[in-house]
């Protein structure tokens, strides 16, 4: 094994993130969904003022639909996630059992 | 629906109460990895901790198709290897370096353990994507290039012929600053 | 339709079913009493709008998006329950009358008596409107219920229920490597 493999198992030895880690991971999960980092970088054309309404009109003309139509997306994606999962998990299970039992199902 | 017991959270954001505790021990457990992966992949702590905090919300959501410890496992190396490497594509201002570019560490003569940790650490994080995760998983992970080539997808030879080349470009550049690297 | 062999899964081939989709609102009173429960309702937009927002580049997403492309609605409603007898036969009434209006055929009943599973699946089929789905599930602790409008791929779905994670591209691990590795210092 070569000195530098060894310094570098050294050097890349795993360390433990701060200790309310796992606090703030379970505190997000509670939490509802964090802003959109579009309108934190969108906060910066507010300063100027003299370019302030213009960022005004084209955040709630543009900007704010299309975020929201994001999130939506997003939202949508992971039910269909979701919904496809569990009928492919269902289907396939019974598919499962009725191969281990060499038979149909029976009755109602 | 079977495996380990997770309840998703409904698109109401109804607030999820059952099993997180256990699920608080999973995540004390495996933190260290998952945190470690993210801090020496993309060298910044706060990113970092965003993206193994990440890492660790995602597998809620997937909780109930981990099928053993062993899988877990696999699964966040996995999640946390795609998540920093889409990280730096997504950051536009990422410089990207070929192999052969890496900028020499600024120390010219062979220093404390400490600091050569800190300078191969710079070294490996500024190595382009795959390899800086290949180098990673191998050293951080003790993977070997089998299981390196499942977590990310990739060719088994591949991996290999990645880790050399890295090896040999982090061989040279740090020999330059630190003196004689035993081979 | 053809049932080969053992278990019958197969492609649901051509528009079939009349395209309307289960009402299920018999079933959200049980939420009340669910320790858990979770309920997807995509239809129309809503549901083109989720198969927009899959990834192309995900292996997985990717055989999502090519499943649903014609389907018109997918309806999901699963109840979880601390305690048995949370809820009754006659809660799923509803649903089975409808599940046994024309159109509408069972094709396969699976009981467990060891977990206490039943699962039942129903396709539906007939007329110019495309066909359909609906998966059954009950155990005394938990109740599945799944409603696909639509043309549906059954092979396709199965395996993506085999997969298990169905976001990430993801499969179990060969390696018996222990779970945590030690500093080597």
């Amino acid at each position: 094994m070569s000195n530098l493999e060894d310094d570098l198992r050294i050097a890349l030895r795993r360390e433990e993130p701060p200790a309310d880690f796992t606090e703030r991971v379970l505190a997000r999960l509670n939490q509802p969904p964090a802003e959109p980092t579009w309108r934190e970088r969108l906060a910066v054309l507010m300063r100027p003022p003299r370019l302030q309404w213009v960022a005004v009109a084209v955040i709630v003309s543009v900007i704010i639909p299309a975020g929201v139509q994001y999130r939506k997306g997003e939202r949508a994606k992971e039910q269909l996630l979701f919904a496809v999962r569990v009928a492919g998990t269902k289907l396939h299970q019974a598919q499962h059992k009725v191969a281990e039992t060499g038979r149909m199902g029976t009755r109602l | 629906m079977g495996g380990l017991a997770v309840r998703v959270q409904e698109e109401s954001q109804r607030a999820v109460q059952v099993e997180l505790p256990a699920f608080a021990d999973i995540v004390r457990e495996h933190q260290g990895m998952v945190f470690s992966l993210a801090w020496h992949y993309l060298h910044d702590r706060a990113l970092a901790e965003e993206m193994a905090q990440e890492v660790f919300l995602e597998l809620y959501r997937h909780l109930a198709s981990i099928q053993s410890p062993e899988h877990l496992l696999f699964w966040l190396r996995k999640v946390a290897s795609r998540k920093c490497i889409d990280q730096t594509r997504r950051r536009a201002f990422w410089p990207k370096f070929g192999l052969d570019d890496i900028p020499e560490p600024s120390a010219k003569t062979r220093q404390a353990d400490p600091m050569l940790s800190g300078a191969l650490a710079k070294l490996v994080a500024s190595l382009p994507e795959k390899a800086r995760m290949l180098v990673i998983l191998r050293y951080q992970e003790d993977l070997d290039p089998s299981d390196i080539a499942r977590v990310l997808d990739m060719p088994v030879g591949t991996v290999k012929s990645h880790l050399q080349r890295a090896l040999g470009v982090l061989r040279e550049k740090l020999a330059r600053t630190v003196g004689e690297i035993a081979l | 339709m053809k049932i080969l062999g053992g278990f019958a899964l197969f492609v649901l081939v051509g528009t079939a079913g009349y395209g309307q989709a289960l009402d299920l609102k018999g079933l959200e009173k049980l939420a009340a009493k669910a320790s858990d429960s979770t309920e997807v309702a995509l239809d129309g937009s809503l549901l083109r709008l989720g198969a927009k927002f899959l990834s192309a580049d995900d292996p997985d997403q990717a055989k999502v998006k090519k499943l649903v492309a014609e389907l018109k609605g997918i309806y999901v409603k699963t109840y979880e329950f601390a305690q048995e007898g949370e809820y009754a036969e006659s809660d799923l009434a509803s649903i089975r009358n409808q599940l046994r209006e024309p159109g509408w055929s069972r094709i396969v009943g699976v009981k467990s008596k060891k977990d206490r599973d039943n699962t039942e699946i129903y396709l539906k089929t007939g007329g110019s409107e495309p066909g359909g789905l609906a998966i059954v599930c009950t155990n005394p602790k938990e109740l599945v219920v799944v409603n696909i409008v639509g043309k549906i791929d059954l092979d396709e779905l199965s395996e993506l229920g085999d997969l298990g994670v169905p976001k990430i591209d993801i499969e179990k691990p060969k390696s018996t490597k222990p779970a945590d590795k030690k500093d080597h210092d």
